[in-house]
């Protein structure tokens, strides 16, 4: 029974240490990324994906990344790569790290290879004192009738393959960090609102710090050439009571406080009100295009902006009255910078200025500083794979009379012959004229 | 000074155009005469047109006042850059001159595509909105203008092996190879070799550029990997490459495998650039993005 335990863990082993499932599994990956590009994603094109026929929808090929199909494919391959990892590690470490000189001639490497014929002591010092002095290790050993040596350069360039496959799972666990345990919103806010995060609207995640968010000021800003500059928000972060940070954001500027970012997203013109409530001054910012709306207390009337003519010299608002759930105004007028108006006998209206509202985009993503890890360990495994390639060169002397012998010396790099040929030569060059130097 | 500056920024377009259109031809004609002349005017013609080329970039970045990298006219000025450089370190590095009538032709199409397709008020130096403001852009455009360079050089030399090939195969003469066009062409090996060679230098900056998009689009949409078409092609063309490396070093895929998939990926990249721009436009979440800030 515990043999055909042994068995069946051995199967599930090797099927998933093969590098054919992982290329297989890429592949796939490929397919369904592909297929997902065709048909607009819930994800950026909401309604696009809703358009889509209710079969598609169902079969989830509006949602296909995060598809169960998708993970499951993601999750094979992660798999795949922890067991082929695995598997590498100690012949990697053995071909760093513990290298031994041949014992016969049928072990010297074989990639590129050739034949010195010598002196013993000329040919081994000459051997030694070049690969040394071109950046090789060199391991030697005396054999029957003989001796052996085994040199490498740029040993690291070993672990490239494996350091770009184990930052590959390291990329997953950071994606899988910012999915569970962070969240994501927006808010839009008008200059001089304060506003609890905990209130946002979020489309991931709940929100578990307890801080308020104040917005100072909202700025389209413009250069001389009529070109945007950029959108600018003056904010901070108010913790109980107290301001404990104040910056200027903008597009590629974000503010991070306690983990959560606050990225610029867009930007509304706004206009800035004052009510007058039986006596009571209540200042409003109401969003262009009615982006938001204020319901004075005590009423159910519904007050929002039209438009609004954002020229700071003479600011206009067209408003709009709506009570209780009518869908037709019971009032609707202009209002111009300065003017007071009455609305519906309830409360009165003045139009004090411009302001600007900021669209910002905040989330909390604890995995994205493992998700850079992965993305430097990628590059780090594919730099020393690619442009740091180690190179192992090996040989057996065997000496005939009077010391007199012949060398078998062979390298090795990577997969590639092209280069190593090259490199290989200028090796033997190199011995030949110093064995000659010597003599 | 602008006015001049675009006049300037017009001619040198129009030269290069010019001169990488003769480096085709001239490229074609060295192949077919075998005539020396023929190829050193080639090669002195590509020089003029990278030259041209480069004037143009720059003279865009002074009239622009930033990095030459936000529409794509810019993009494919410096894409056809990218191919020329990287055809001509190849060229001089290899002594590999057939190579140019494979790779001139691709530059020679993406000149075309920005003729026959965009109009003048498309070429102009025109404001970027804030999201692209970054530095990270410009690492991100540059690190794809190079692998993308280098994969078109890949891609050239996988047609002249399939080539090469199929005359081998089709049990022509050695004698009458050599008469031909082919015989131009390196060793099958060398072709091979080369061929991997320039993929071994183009995908690590594949995967870099692929990388500071994501920061890039961390730092200006708070996310670093949105599923969005191009991000999605960019990672089908990287995964397309990196099953090319793992068969040819895993499984000894060589010669005419791997040449199909030298054109299969540069098909890929084709795709990603000019594919998702025009035959998935409304599913990009860039364009999304632009689409807000302009409205």
């Amino acid at each position: 029974m515990k043999e055909y335990h042994e068995g069946i863990v051995e199967d599930i082993w090797r099927f998933f240490s093969s590098m054919k499932l992982g290329l297989i599994l890429l592949g796939l990956v490929a397919l369904v990324a592909g297929i997902g590009t065709v048909f607009p994603q819930i994800n950026l094109d909401p309604q696009g994906a809703k358009a889509v026929s209710k079969l598609w929808q169902t079969l989830g090929f509006t949602n296909i990344y995060g598809s169960t199909l998708f993970r499951l494919l993601m999750g094979l391959l992660c798999i795949n790569l922890i067991v082929c990892s695995i598997q590498r590690f100690q012949g990697i470490y053995n071909q760093t790290f513990a290298l031994k000189p041949p014992e016969s001639i049928t072990s010297v490497l074989n990639k590129v290879q050739a034949k010195l014929k010598g002196e013993s002591g000329t040919l081994r010092s000459s051997i030694e004192t070049l690969l040394q002095q071109s950046g090789f290790k060199v391991i030697s050993r005396e054999i029957d009738n003989g001796w052996s040596f085994i040199a490498i350069k740029r040993r690291l360039g070993n672990w490239g393959s494996l350091i770009s496959h184990i930052s590959f799972v390291v990329l997953v666990i950071g994606a899988i960090l910012g999915t569970t345990l962070g969240f994501k919103g927006f808010m839009m806010t008008g200059a001089g609102t304060t506003v609890p995060l905990s209130s946002i609207n979020l489309s991931k995640g709940t929100v578990k710090q307890d801080f308020d968010v104040h917005i100072y000021s909202a700025e389209d800003r413009f250069l001389e050439n009529g070109d945007r500059d950029n959108w600018y928000t003056d904010m901070a972060i108010i913790q109980n009571g107290q301001e404990v940070i104040r910056q200027t954001i903008s597009v590629n500027h974000p503010l991070t406080y306690q983990g959560v970012t606050f990225y610029q997203a867009s930007f509304a013109n706004g206009a800035r009100l004052t009510v007058d409530l039986k006596d009571q001054k209540i200042p409003v910012v109401l969003q262009d295009h009615g982006g938001n709306y204020f319901q004075a207390p005590g009423t159910d009337l519904y007050l929002i902006a039209a438009a609004i003519k954002s020229d700071p010299q003479e600011p206009i608002m067209l408003y709009q009255v709506y009570r209780g759930t009518g869908v037709e105004p019971v009032q609707k007028g202009q209002i111009n910078l300065g003017q007071t108006i009455d609305v519906q006998g309830e409360y009165k209206l003045t139009l004090e200025g411009n302001v600007g509202f900021t669209g910002l985009q905040v989330k909390q993503d604890p995995g994205v500083t493992v998700i850079w890890l992965g993305c430097a360990l990628l590059l780090l495994g594919l730099i020393l794979s690619f442009y740091w390639r180690t190179v192992v060169v090996s040989g057996v002397f065997k000496s005939g009379q009077d010391s007199i012998g012949e060398l078998t010396i062979g390298a090795r790099a990577g997969k590639v012959t092209g280069g190593l040929q090259q490199e290989f030569d200028r090796l033997i060059q190199g011995i030949q004229s110093k064995r000659e130097g010597a003599l | 000074m602008n006015q001049g500056l675009q006049n300037l920024e017009t001619t040198s377009f129009y030269i290069m155009l010019m001169a990488y259109t003769l480096s085709m031809l001239f490229y074609w004609a060295w192949i077919g005469t075998k005539k020396d002349l023929m190829g050193r005017f080639a090669t002195y013609l590509t020089i003029v047109g990278l030259l041209a080329n480069t004037a143009a970039i720059i003279l865009r970045m002074i009239i622009a006042g930033r990095p030459p990298l936000s529409n794509s006219y810019e993009f494919l000025l410096t894409f056809v850059w990218g191919i020329t450089s990287v055809y001509l370190f190849v060229e001089f590095r290899y002594k590999l001159k057939a190579l140019g009538a494979f790779v001139m032709p691709v530059c020679f199409m993406i000149l075309m595509f920005i003729i026959m397709s965009m109009g003048a008020e498309e070429r102009i130096a025109q404001s970027i909105p804030p999201a692209l403001k970054s530095k990270w852009i410009t690492f991100h455009v540059v690190t794809a203008m190079f692998s993308y360079g280098a994969f078109a050089i890949s891609f050239g030399l996988g047609i002249m092996y399939l080539l090469k090939f199929s005359r081998e195969t089709n049990g022509k003469t050695a004698k009458s190879q050599e008469a031909g066009i082919i015989s131009r062409f390196p060793e099958l090996e060398t072709i091979d070799e080369l061929s991997y060679k320039v993929i071994g230098f183009a995908f690590p900056l594949l995967t870099l550029c692929i990388i500071t998009g994501a920061i890039w689009a961390n730092y200006a949409w708070g996310t670093y990997w949105s599923w969005d078409p191009k991000e999605t092609w960019s990672l089908i063309t990287w995964i397309i490459y990196a099953a090319y490396l793992h068969a040819r070093l895993m499984y000894g895929w060589k010669g005419k495998r791997a040449a199909w998939m030298t054109i299969f990926g540069f098909a890929a990249v084709l795709f990603t650039f000019f594919g998702v721009n025009y035959f998935l436009p409304g599913l990009h979440s860039y364009a999304v993005s632009q689409n807000l800030i302009i409205v």
